[in-house]
């Protein structure tokens, strides 16, 4: 399997903290990328609200509450509540309740990966990766300069083939910790990041 | 000097003299000569005379000037410019620590904080008088008033005193850079300063801006996660239990072969970068966010009180009111002396004699429940569910008292001492558990107790019908053809037989216990009352001595199955022409004769026919020993999540996860120069980067990392390679070890528990203590003046305490004085 598309982006306010991001979207910087994104997200909005509607119908069809419970009324009448309706008395439990659940997990799935290192002199390197889904949060790791020993660009099989990598090693950790884990850029992106990091971290020996 | 040296130069003087005698002799007859007109005496005079005047006008100017070097020190580069400075150092990297709640109003201000180094400060408060601060923080007037001492925190700060960093927002704005006095400037409109710095190519800003934790509420910030487990064991806990099973020794071998690649990488490091004092300052920074909040409030309530006059003299008015009130303090102090002199020491001292009873008695205990009969043996602890949960209760009441006084302790200095809280949090974790328990088990008792005879019929019911006639229903349909499987029939009814007739006596031993099962399972209900896990581990052990005859049937159908496996292998060997060599464990070939080989085929021949008949059997009792094994583990994992499972933790985590740390995260802020319009000189102003320091809460997975391990551990064990090939072949499944299954459990608690007398020692201690807080009350009632510290002070009897309780009182009384 080819890697996936990244393409690396370097933010640098100033020469003593970069962040390097390496991303499978491209960046939000034309209005018509920026409503595109907000459109997708609206959409992934409604899709999940209406399948979570459905569920409601279904669930007041199968034990139906007391009166001033469950479903509103006037939900019921209007048109999204008669097709939910319609299509809770068509659909079995059995096979509602997955299909449902799969919608909603691709609902919230997040479609693009995203994975970055942000250097900062003096205090240390942090990795950043994106959650799967947008529910979770993202998983940071924060490694202080003093315990970090080595840095350095290394290859490594994975599956069948044979994949460069961008390594920290951290003091008194028997594992290293690889930087862009799931996304593994190609060499030319990696040896940019890893010049770039080793010129931030460290002060230039004068 | 070495003597060798002062050998040879010896030995060249002499030389010289002797040499140039002539040459001494004219120096002699000079000293003479000058010794005849006066050279020495007036040489003398003169030393004197300079001697007089060095100690008479040199020696006090200089004390002088020391001295008032100390008492007006010189801020700032002493004559140098920044610029030189800068220049000096090479290139600069400016780090300013902001907190985010800081005011950000355009008002004039002066900062105070922490000075790490030239270039690193740490913004504390920003105080609105710009007047006499400096001064202020100086001669302490900021810190009066000061619940705890203040060289407290310092000390846990870094050892340096707070400063006066610089101004914010000054209205005469500086024209240059100067790192001892910074310069902000804050505008409404983001939470970030703007530091005046012009862009002279020697600088570079990193402002970060920090959330404060707030203190009273727990609250914190660390580098590493919080651990939840105890961390006085190994990090391999519950390893090196004499009976290392294969499991354990494989987990060994890969943590050896990992520290060995780590050692070779040590060595692949090309560059080794030596430390800076800004990346070494880390730890301390952190722990110097986590006390500004307690430091802000206490300098914002101190600063109205600086460049006031003293207090004028009371008019008649106030003085009536004061001796009002101060009545009403005698009165409340008067309550408060019986109280604490009677009352108080009489409880304090009879809950103290119960709890050391309680503590002698929990001893012996668990001196009876760890006791072995041989060294190396199982301890009952080990065997026993019940045992072990009779263990980890006593256990936890041996440590509660410890983890109490910790937590007081805690109480007793400022709250941003963070060292206490994880202990906090396992202390009120493992309290509400019990609490739980109890009160689960109240509920499950009550109900056994109640219905104890029908529980009595249906536990009877469930175990004759599965353990006597399930099973002797499922061998006497094993002796008749199982599933259309043709079996051996004249084996599998010797086999059948035997197994029935076990089971018949057992089935006798189970009719004479039945009239005893109500009370049995009256007791159970009655144990409940001290905590669910009580019932459930009785049950557990129940279960396991019930179905001893299960037990013992797989034992022997497995040694069966497995001498019959281990003849059939050795006789196929001799059908091939080999045999076995167990000298050199690998398999040569022989020449056999032919009687040996007909009869080893023949034996072969029966062996391996009657072979389906026994693994008939052995499958039946090991799938039984399986299921007892199951429900074994269903009832252990019920006993870990009642003891074990971290419901305060997690309550926290959804409360407020700020309690929890996890670590800290950056976040580089994209702020834009254009949001600061006030300043003039923002086109040219330094590269400036703007980082949010966050806290990162503990991830629900380190939550419940014990259970992971334990899982792992537990599917290692039991669903590897080896096990089934144990199972298929009919050797012996070794059972886990209890030690390791419950490492779990006791990973709250300390390997050691504290002493007998060590408690007393200590509880004793805390009677101290509590006089001490009695003085610390009576001191916010604000009644007394100094005689309530004297009290205080002369009324400890602690053990190393009170030298640092009368210290306390004495630096008390000064700041009240200053």
């Amino acid at each position: 399997m080819p890697p996936p598309p990244s393409a690396l982006r370097i933010t640098r306010p100033t020469p003593t903290t970069i962040s390097f991001t390496v991303s499978t979207r491209a960046p939000l910087e034309t209005i018509s990328a920026r409503v595109l994104h907000y459109l997708s997200l609206a959409l992934r909005v409604v899709i999940a609200s209406a399948i979570l509607f459905l569920l409601w119908t279904k669930w007041e069809l199968l034990y139906p509450s007391v009166e001033g419970g469950g479903v509103p009324k006037w939900l019921v009448s209007s048109w999204p509540g008669k097709i939910a309706t319609l299509m809770a008395k068509g659909v079995m439990t059995r096979y509602l309740v997955p299909l449902a659940g799969g919608v909603l997990w691709l609902c919230a799935r997040r479609g693009y990966t995203e994975e970055s290192l942000l250097v900062l002199r003096g205090l240390g390197i942090q990795t950043t990766s994106s959650s799967s889904t947008y529910l979770s949060t993202n998983s940071t790791r924060f490694i202080p300069t003093t315990s970090i020993q080595d840095i350095f660009i290394h290859e490594a099989f994975k599956m069948f083939e044979v994949r460069f990598y961008l390594a920290i090693v951290v003091e008194g950790e028997q594992d290293v910790v690889v930087v862009f884990p799931s996304l593994l850029p190609s060499l030319t992106i990696l040896e940019e990041v890893w010049r770039g990091a080793r010129s931030c971290l460290y002060e230039p020996k004068t | 000097m070495h003597p060798f040296s002062i050998l040879t130069v010896g030995i060249f003087v002499a030389g010289y003299t002797t040499a140039r005698w002539d040459l001494v002799t004219r120096l002699y007859e000079l000293a003479i000569f000058a010794w005849d007109h006066d050279v020495f005496t007036r040489a003398v005079k003169g030393f004197a005379g300079v001697s007089i005047i060095f100690l008479a006008i040199v020696y006090p100017v200089s004390r002088i000037a020391s001295r008032e070097i100390v008492l007006h020190p010189r801020t700032g580069a002493g004559g140098i410019s920044a610029r030189e400075q800068l220049k000096r150092r090479g290139n600069g990297l400016m780090r300013i620590f902001w907190p985010s709640d800081a005011p950000s109003s355009p008002n004039p201000g002066v900062l105070v904080g922490w000075r790490n180094s030239d270039l690193d400060v740490l913004v504390v408060a920003i105080l609105q008088d710009t007047r006499s601060v400096e001064n202020a923080i100086r001669v302490g007037n900021l810190f009066r008033s000061s619940p705890y001492p203040i060289h407290r925190i310092l000390e846990r700060c870094g050892k340096s005193s707070l400063q006066v960093l610089g101004s914010v927002n000054p209205v005469v704005a500086p024209t240059t850079f100067n790192p001892a006095s910074i310069t902000c400037y804050t505008s409404p409109r983001s939470r970030f300063p703007h530091l005046f710095c012009p862009d002279t190519k020697e600088v570079m800003v990193q402002v970060i801006l920090f959330d404060r934790p707030h203190p009273t509420r727990m609250q914190y910030i660390s580098l590493a996660p919080i651990s939840l487990a105890l961390g006085d064991k190994a990090d391999k806990s519950g390893k090196g239990f004499p009976p290392l099973d294969g499991v354990e020794a494989a987990e060994e071998r890969e943590w050896e072969r990992k520290q060995a690649l780590v050692e070779k990488l040590k060595q692949h490091t090309v560059v080794r970068h030596s430390r800076a004092q800004k990346e070494l300052l880390l730890p301390v920074i952190v722990d110097q966010i986590n006390c500004s909040y307690e430091l802000n409030a206490l300098l914002q309530s101190n600063i109205g009180l600086i460049g006031t006059r003293s207090r004028r003299a009371l008019s008649v008015g106030e003085h009536i009111v004061e001796s009002a009130s101060n009545l009403w303090d005698l009165i409340l102090a008067w309550l408060w002396y019986i109280a604490t002199e009677y009352i108080w020491p009489l409880q304090s001292r009879l809950f103290v004699f119960a709890l050391i009873a309680h503590r002698a008695a929990g001893e012996v205990l668990l001196r009876i429940l760890d006791w072995r009969l041989f060294p190396g043996h199982a301890a009952l602890k080990d065997v026993s569910a019940t045992a072990q949960q009779v263990d980890i209760r006593l256990q936890q009441f041996c440590y509660w008292p410890i983890q109490y006084l910790t937590l007081r302790k805690r109480k007793q200095t400022w709250q941003s001492i963070t060292n206490s809280h994880p202990e906090y949090i396992r202390f009120y974790n493992s309290l509400w558990l019990v609490a739980n328990d109890v009160i689960i088990g109240i509920a499950l008792g009550s109900y056994i107790i109640e219905n104890a005879t029908f529980v009595a019929a249906q536990v009877d019911k469930i175990l004759t019908a599965y353990t006597i006639q399930g099973l002797q229903a499922t061998i006497i349909w094993l002796m008749d053809w199982p599933a259309g499987l043709k079996l051996n029939t004249e084996l599998a009814t010797f086999l059948g037989d035997l197994f029935l007739w076990v089971i018949d006596y057992w089935a006798g031993c189970m009719a004479m216990l039945r009239p005893y099962l109500p009370g049995i399972i009256h007791f159970i209900g009655f144990s409940s009352f001290a905590g669910a896990t009580m019932p459930i581990s009785l049950f557990s052990d129940l279960v396991s001595l019930l179905t001893l005859h299960i037990y013992s049937f797989y034992v022997a159908a497995a040694r069966i199955y497995n001498w019959q496996l281990t003849i059939i292998i050795s006789l196929f060997h001799l059908f091939r022409g080999k045999k076995r060599n167990v000298l050199r464990n690998r398999i040569d070939s022989c020449d056999y004769d032919l009687d040996q080989l007909l009869l080893g085929t023949i034996l072969f021949t029966l062996l391996f026919f009657l072979l389906p008949t026994v693994f008939v059997f052995y499958a039946c009792f090991a799938v039984a020993r399986m299921v007892v094994i199951g429900i074994k583990a269903g009832l252990d994992t019920a006993l870990a999540c009642l003891n074990h499972f971290p419901l305060f933790a997690l309550m926290l985590r959804f409360k407020d996860s700020r309690r929890l740390p996890g670590g800290i995260m950056f976040e580089l802020r994209d702020v834009g120069n254009e949001k600061f319009p006030t300043v003039e000189q923002r086109e040219g102003s330094a590269p400036t980067s703007f980082i949010h320091l966050k806290s990162v809460p503990l991830p629900l997975r380190a939550m419940l990392n014990e259970y992971f391990q334990l899982g792992n551990r537990i599917s290692k064990h039991y669903v590897s390679p080896g096990v089934i090939l144990c199972l298929i072949t009919g050797r012996f499944v070794p059972p886990i070890h209890r030690k390791n299954l419950y490492s779990l459990q006791y990973s709250m608690l300390p390997k050691q528990r504290v002493g007998i007398y060590e408690l007393w020692a200590r509880v004793t201690e805390k009677d101290a203590k509590v006089g001490d807080g009695a003085y610390d009350l009576g001191l916010v009632n604000g009644g007394f003046g100094g005689n309530g510290y004297v009290g205080g002070g002369s009324g400890n009897d602690g053990y190393g305490h009170r030298r640092k309780g009368s210290g306390n009182g004495v630096g008390r009384v000064r700041v009240g004085r200053g």
